[in-house]
């Protein structure tokens, strides 16, 4: 019966690749808008990841930066380094705005940090410098696209020389532009957001943070890992509505292409069900027969939509679009789970239909 | 005379109630012996149909009994019937019925497997068949590929899968020429005679006659006595025997379907009776009439 049921989905090779291309589509719209996502939060740590420090230390209860507000008195740096353990801390001054070049915009994070600092530094330049001075501003790839070194943007009100271009930190919801710590005091402020540490050799992190949070008032002291995924849940939980809205449409289209081709395809073959219930085929096994087919093309589309997935992953990034997607094995559980789904909805309506031929109608010429 | 492989006992089927009630078949008995070859005709809407779908366990009789070799199918639950289906009958369709999507092989084959057969005894078994009814070059075509001939021998095959007892016939013949018609009849009495399979043709084909044992004419849901039938010698058609609109001539009593042809016939009763020995339709129309009225009666018992 899995022979029929297979000789049958191929005896239709246009059908087939309509359905299976249906499929796919519909799991690489769930895929992709997942990859695209997963892309975002790597993206979204990258430079908390990527920063060099062990343990943020920031204003008491603050534990990420994304639409956060953090304020230490410069005095914290210093009390923060003399904690046992700290091999080096350093300020880092943040504010969420937008650099302004003529009447375009870019939001993101500003970054305000000591010359010469170690921790919280581009990752690297791709072109110019990575260290600024003064009335200088280095920014990263997605910002770069549309404005180049050596022009000039305004951020806060003030005008600064771009130096260089950074990559690896940006992502579609953040652009990253490093100015000099001294930037932000110009604007009345000796504060900083947060003091970047680094752990001594052979100390415990989470140990260091529990003794900076016992020794220095009024300060939360979070570990880098644990500080970038509280970055990322922010985001995360701001997106959530959106992927299960398009999650939804997904695993609506795929049911809806599915659901229709394994109906038309029973229809179209209600003649032989009815043969093969008169020579004394059990509906159980003719309903195996539909499972069967409709296991075959969703699986045969979940595989097609993985690997179309696949494709735009690799090639997205290697377009002028500054977005990067990452599949993970999360994702495609959720889609295979989709796929059960799928196939079960699917073939509820044609296994009803077989259920209700009757045998007979074999010998009357003409089946409803 | 062998024990009778199918016992049928005033059996009835009703469709509809009240006004809308309507009778397909009355109170019809008939008793099939092993290696029997039974003709049913009638003419359309006469119930032949419905006689056959209760036979094959696809109808339950409203009153009466069919009884399979001692099995009494319509006291079975319906949950039992795929299973009777499966393994005492096989089938054979005017249209073929064949799975369009399978080579011959395995259309044959999957009656076998469903029967319970491994997959590789059930396409050896197929091949076999195949190879027996002539298709052996044509194991691997598609329905499509294949004659109408082929693709009745390819269904006989099928209906032979599984071993069955019983082989029930709708039209075999009818969606193919003479030639091949004749081919497939004689494939049909092989297979009874050779193989001790009973088989039930329900049919318009007159030639079927030819390798029936028993010719059953079935008119309004009853069986008509054989003895009762005869053919108009003038237009052909079966009609009600000697009860009906006779005429005498030459010793003999004639059938007639109208007035009309009775008419003509009596006008001139020598035109439907050439001394050629050409086989003309009244020639044969004449022969058919004296058959039947010399048969015996159309149920066994």
């Amino acid at each position: 019966m899995l022979r029929f049921a297979l000789r049958n989905l191929l005896q239709s090779p246009a059908r087939l690749v309509m359905s299976v291309g249906g499929v796919a589509l519909a799991f690489m719209l769930v895929l992709s808008l997942d990859a695209i996502f997963l892309g975002i939060e790597r993206q979204l740590g990258a430079y908390i990841e990527g920063s060099g420090a062990d343990v943020f230390v920031a204003q008491s209860g603050v534990r990420n930066m994304h639409m956060a507000s953090s304020s230490l008195g410069r005095a914290v740096v210093d009390r923060v380094a003399a904690v046992d353990g700290v091999a080096e801390a350093a300020p880092l001054a943040y504010v969420s705005t937008a650099v302004v070049q003529d009447d375009r915009q870019y939001l993101g994070y500003v970054i305000g940090l000591p010359r010469g600092a170690r921790l919280g530094r581009p990752a690297s330049a791709a072109e110019g410098r990575a260290d600024v001075g003064p009335g200088e501003v280095v920014i990263d790839g997605r910002v770069a696209d549309a404005i180049s070194v050596g022009e000039d943007v305004t951020i806060l009100g003030r005008s600064f020389r771009v130096v260089g271009v950074s990559r690896g930190y940006g992502s579609v919801f953040n652009s990253f532009a490093f100015v000099p710590l001294e930037a932000f005091a110009a604007y009345g402020s000796d504060a900083v957001s947060y003091v970047l540490v680094r752990a001594a050799p052979g100390t415990d992190a989470a140990a260091l943070a529990a003794r900076i949070e016992a020794e220095v008032p009024d300060v939360t002291a979070t570990l880098r890992g644990e500080f970038a995924r509280q970055e990322i849940r922010v985001i995360a939980d701001m997106a959530t509505d959106v992927i299960l809205i398009m999650n939804t449409i997904g695993f609506v289209i795929g049911l809806a292409v599915m659901a229709l081709t394994v109906y038309t395809a029973t229809l179209a073959r209600r003649a032989e069900y009815g043969v093969l219930k008169a020579l004394g085929a059990r509906t159980a096994r003719l309903c195996r027969a539909v499972i069967a087919q409709a296991v075959a093309t969703v699986a045969l589309g979940l595989l097609a939509g993985i690997a179309f997935t696949l494709a735009v992953a690799w090639i997205v990034p290697r377009t002028d679009v500054q977005l990067s997607l990452a599949l993970d094995a999360a994702a495609v559980v959720k889609a295979a789970v989709f796929a059960v789904a799928i196939t079960a909805l699917a073939a509820v309506l044609p296994i009803l239909r077989i259920a209700r031929i009757d045998p007979a109608v074999v010998f009357r010429r003409r089946i409803a | 005379m062998n024990a009778p492989t199918l016992e049928v006992t005033r059996v009835t089927k009703r469709f509809g109630t009240g006004a809308t009630e309507v009778v397909a078949v009355r109170d019809v008995s008939l008793a099939v012996a092993p290696g029997e070859i039974v003709l049913i005709m009638g003419p359309s809407g006469s119930g032949k149909t419905t006689l056959l779908l209760m036979l094959g366990a696809l109808l339950r009789p409203t009153a009466g009994d069919i009884r399979l070799d001692g099995l009494e199918l319509s006291a079975l639950p319906e949950g039992r019937l795929p299973d009777v289906r499966l393994r005492r009958f096989g089938f054979v369709f005017q249209d073929f019925n064949l799975l369009s999507a399978l080579p011959a092989l395995d259309n044959v084959a999957i009656v076998a497997e469903l029967a319970g057969l491994p997959r590789r005894a059930a396409l050896a078994r197929a091949r076999t068949l195949l190879t027996e009814l002539g298709l052996g070059a044509r194991l691997g075509s598609l329905p499509e590929q294949l004659s109408g001939g082929e693709k009745q021998r390819v269904a006989i095959a099928r209906a032979l899968a599984n071993d069955p007892t019983f082989i029930l016939a709708d039209e075999p013949t009818a969606n193919l020429d003479s030639r091949i018609g004749h081919e497939i009849m004689r494939l049909l009495r092989t297979v009874a005679k050779e193989q001790g399979r009973s088989i039930v043709i329900v049919s318009h084909d007159e030639r079927i006659k030819d390798i029936a044992d028993r010719v059953l004419w079935l008119e309004d849901g009853e069986f008509k006595r054989s003895t009762e039938m005869a053919t108009d010698p003038v237009c052909g058609m079966r009609v009600a025997g000697p009860s009906g609109l006779t005429a005498d001539w030459d010793g003999e009593r004639f059938s007639f379907c109208s007035r009309g042809c009775r008419a003509e016939f009596l006008a001139a009763p020598y035109r439907f009776f050439p001394d050629s020995a050409a086989s003309g339709p009244h020639e044969r129309a004449l022969r058919e009439a004296v058959r039947l009225e010399a048969a015996s009666p159309g149920m066994h018992g």
